[in-house]
């Protein structure tokens, strides 16, 4: 029954040599989606290349999927799964600085890490100013842990919210993403890069 | 003659096809949820380094600190021994790996032609400043929180996606010069 | 009269002291590199390879001399009573490793510098023009031929005796393993076939080295495989140690960092190089290196850690 470490499959540092395999792979398929570059990530906000929105929701409705139906065989105990609390306002807050800081610097945390890893020099600099950012956060943290905590709502998901069933809401989410997909080959069309621009 | 010069061309190959990059993607998340009951992520690594970092430079600050006690514990363990490390060390082989087959390794600079490697160092160090405070805020990045959130449908991690493509395509406009 | 005895059943003293620090990692690293260099040395001479243009025998000696300097220094760091080296040399203990290591060393010098004789780089005859001539008198077939046996067998002494000096160590069950010297002395022969291919500047050399370097590789995984199979049927005290580095608190910092990133990463990256997929990248060698110091560390460490206690305490 899986999740495999949940239920004692083997241990921590088993787990540990695991978290190295599973980032390769991660590291491995962001760079082949051409993660790696500031300039194809960025482009995704000016209508450019919608690499970034194809690639992000596949993934999620992949692994969402894989896990709907795991969980419906009983292959899959859902509820041993760790997901994170869920703080309304500090993560609208966080989420609209994160794209600020995407537009701005180029990257999120894990592209950078694969552009770095591919010789480019602007993500070291970026990822020197994640340091910075986390250790400012950690220095204002006694001032700000009020806000930073507020709006707690605990382990909730989408289904558990608006009452709506699990099932009902993955399929909504699939047809979501196939129209985006369908949408974002058309914006490409229109405003993307032509055959000739070089990138 | 002509199978000689085809093997010295390392030129760059194209990316992949972007829904399949996706599937794959999605296949290792969805294998670490199988695996390990947990999905990916990057920023956390990064809050371990700091707070190991702080750690040695200045313990008695850094144990005082309800931030960095969380990835300090009780002291005895070292920080830097945590899933996401291992996993962030994953991703930069793996990247490399990619890039070194696909021929892409290249020591350059990401940028729009209108500015200056200098110009974009800056940017990107402030870039990298918000994205640092901001996961925190957030409890994630795009890995944690739009990816492996996102697909367990967590309600926090969702609001969080929507606001960064948000804020993302609000303020693309004002640094399109760095860019485009 | 005051007589304290203490058992290693003293849990001040067991498992938890730890009395070998990063400098004998560090000079056993070196020891095996310049180990290495002087097999390579030594093989260049023999096959006459050493003759082809832009030879690494123009600056193999150099840095061999340059580079056991740092790991001797290392060493030096760690004594306790640095004053009383000298003693080291008064006498020579054949049971004793570490005796064997003292003097093994004292020939690694005179011997590095006898084969930078051989093969002058015009920058250094530039400088000392005397020696040419040093040159010529030592450049007759026999010599070389002794010279280069000479550097391959002392080259082979000095990467095997730090397996040794380690495996000596009954008292500590990781440690007491007969395939460490074996395991050593691969390791620090394709260090150095890595470090040479990223700075030889011959094609040929560089072609050869790299090669090599992919089948010791391949070698030294086959090795650590079968030091762990040794262990693990060996005795009870054996096998907790080996599952110390198989699923203990060695395991990840050891298959990640030791045999994934310091082998298996840069054998894929070494084999597509040479099978030209991709281009030659100083990448792998690095990880070589990175992958034989890590090696030095673990080993260094999890041996303080194994202990027989556990037989005891059961």
């Amino acid at each position: 029954m899986s999740p495999f470490y949940k239920f004692g499959y083997f241990g921590d540092e088993a787990s540990f040599i695991i978290a190295f395999i599973t980032g390769i792979g991660f590291g491995f398929f962001l760079e082949k989606g051409g993660f790696g570059s500031g300039n194809k990530l960025a482009a995704q906000f000016y209508f450019k290349d919608l690499t970034v929105f194809k690639v992000m929701f596949t993934a999620i409705i992949t692994a969402m999927l894989g896990i709907f139906f795991l969980g419906a065989f009983g292959l899959m105990d859902i509820s041993m799964v760790y997901t994170t609390d869920t703080f309304m306002i500090p993560q609208i807050v966080g989420g609209l600085l994160l794209g600020l800081g995407f537009v701005v610097g180029g990257y999120c945390p894990g592209t950078s890490i694969v552009s770095c890893s591919i010789g480019r020099i602007d993500p070291i600099f970026y990822v020197i100013g994640i340091f910075v950012g986390i250790f400012i956060y950690g220095e204002v943290y006694p001032f700000i842990s009020g806000f930073a905590n507020s709006t707690p709502m605990g382990r909730i998901t989408i289904p558990e919210y608006f009452n709506i069933s699990y099932g009902i809401i993955v399929f909504l989410v699939v047809l979501m993403a196939i129209g985006g997909f369908i949408g974002s080959e058309w914006v490409e069309k229109k405003y993307g890069y032509k055959k000739g621009d070089g990138k | 003659m002509e199978n000689e010069i085809k093997k010295d061309s390392k030129s760059p190959k194209p990316y992949w096809n972007p829904y399949l990059a996706g599937l794959g993607l999605g296949l290792v998340l969805l294998a670490s949820f199988v695996i390990m009951g947990r999905g990916l992520g990057a920023s956390g690594a990064m809050s371990s380094a700091v707070a190991a970092g702080v750690s040695v430079v200045a313990p008695g600050h850094a144990m005082s600190n309800e931030f960095y006690k969380e990835y300090l514990g009780d002291g005895t363990k070292n920080p830097l021994k945590d899933w996401l490390v291992f996993e962030v060390i994953g991703v930069f082989v793996g990247g490399f790996l990619s890039g070194t087959f696909s021929h892409r390794i290249k020591r350059s600079v990401e940028k729009g032609p209108q500015y200056t490697d200098k110009k974009r160092f800056v940017f990107a160090f402030v870039g990298g400043i918000l994205m640092g405070f901001g996961a925190k805020l957030g409890r994630g990045c795009t890995s944690g929180q739009a990816l492996t959130g996102g697909s367990m449908l967590n309600l926090g991690s969702w609001a969080f996606m929507l606001c960064v493509f948000a804020g993302a395509y609000a303020f693309a406009y004002f640094v399109r010069r760095q860019w485009l | 009269m005051n007589e304290l005895v203490i058992t290693r059943m003293n849990h001040l003293i067991d498992p938890n002291l730890h009395i070998w620090g990063w400098e004998v990692p560090v000079y056993l690293f070196f020891g095996g590199l310049v180990a290495g260099i002087m097999i390579i040395s030594g093989y260049f001479i023999v096959t006459h390879k050493y003759k082809a243009e832009n030879s690494a025998l123009t600056f193999l000696p150099y840095l061999g001399i340059i580079l056991i300097s740092v790991g001797m220094g290392s060493l030096f760091l760690d004594l306790e009573h640095k004053l009383f080296t000298w003693r080291m040399y008064t006498a020579f203990m054949w049971k004793s490793p570490m005796s064997w290591g003292a003097w093994i060393l004292m020939l690694v010098y005179p011997i590095l510098l006898i084969l930078s004789f051989i093969k002058i780089s015009p920058m250094i005859g530039a400088l000392i023009p005397g020696l040419y001539k040093i040159s010529e008198r030592i450049n007759k077939p026999n010599i070389l031929k002794a010279l280069g046996i000479l550097s391959i067998s002392i080259g082979a002494l000095l990467g095997l005796y730090t397996g040794v000096l380690l495996s000596a160590f009954g008292a500590r069950p990781a440690w007491n393993s007969a395939m460490l010297w074996i395991i050593f002395l691969t390791s620090g022969l394709s260090a150095a076939a890595a470090l040479i291919h990223m700075i030889a500047k011959n094609k040929d050399e560089r072609e050869l080295l790299a090669k090599s370097d992919n089948v010791l590789l391949i070698i030294e995984f086959v090795l650590i495989l079968l030091y762990l199979v040794g262990l693990l049927t060996s005795s009870q005290v054996s096998n907790d140690a080996a599952m110390l580095l198989i699923n203990g608190k060695f395991a990840a910092i050891f298959w990640i960092f030791v045999v994934g990133i310091g082998i298996i990463i840069p054998l894929i990256i070494q084999l597509s190089a040479v099978t030209h997929r991709i281009k030659h990248t100083s990448v792998g060698p690095i990880l070589v290196l990175f992958g034989g110091l890590m090696l030095r560390f673990i080993i260094v460490a999890v041996g303080q850690y194994s202990h027989w206690s556990s037989a005891v305490l059961k």
